[in-house]
């Protein structure tokens, strides 16, 4: 899936999936849930808490 | 270097505040001792105008170029964190004017700060380097992270 893909299905921008994905910005609970359910995943299989 | 279209509009914007208002700022400065008057009207109304048709210029040429404008929690956050140091400025500043403004008035002491012109100045630079400080983080958190 293309980052602007998942931006489009979680409803924010490419550039903030981009920060997420370099560890330059923590999501808020809501778009993580959001994010873990377009890849029908559990939250801690996407994320970890570092 | 790849920018995104928030990145685009901060700098359009910080590039119009330095251009207008430093040249305005450095004219106003440079004949302060000169002329401790009160400032000119038409030439500060000229400035507003002409820095309001300079960005709505850029920033619709920017809209039309970039599709995505969505504004997201990063955007908002970031913008809220760059409010912050901005707001924090702003509030020292106002506190050296106005204890400044005390100082005159208790030793009859009249510096350039308390005259009409100079104290129109001074604060239109606060609010100036006000706004440089919240498009410079904005773009630093964009670019660092937040």
């Amino acid at each position: 899936m293309s980052q602007q893909t998942l931006a489009e299905k979680v409803g924010v921008t490419r550039q903030t999936i981009i920060a997420i994905e370099k560890d330059k910005y923590s999501p808020s609970l809501e778009v993580a849930f959001k994010i873990s359910d377009v890849f029908q995943k559990p939250l801690e299989n996407i994320f970890k808490y570092k | 270097m790849d920018m995104s279209y928030k990145e685009k509009s901060l700098l359009a914007s910080l590039g119009a505040t330095l251009l207008l208002f430093g040249w305005y700022l450095y004219g106003a400065f440079s004949s302060l001792p000169l002329n401790p008057e009160l400032p000119g009207f038409i030439e500060f109304i000229v400035l507003i105008v002409g820095f309001i048709i300079l960005e709505a210029i850029i920033q619709s040429f920017l809209a039309i170029k970039n599709k995505s404008q969505l504004e997201d929690e990063r955007d908002k956050l970031i913008e809220k964190t760059s409010s912050r140091y901005s707001y924090g400025f702003l509030v020292v500043c106002i506190w050296v004017s106005m204890v400044q403004i005390l100082l005159d008035a208790r030793f009859d002491n009249h510096l350039m700060l308390t005259t009409p012109y100079g104290m129109f100045h001074f604060l239109l630079l606060f609010f100036v380097l006000a706004e440089v400080i919240r498009f410079g983080t904005q773009l630093y958190h964009y670019r660092k992270g937040v």
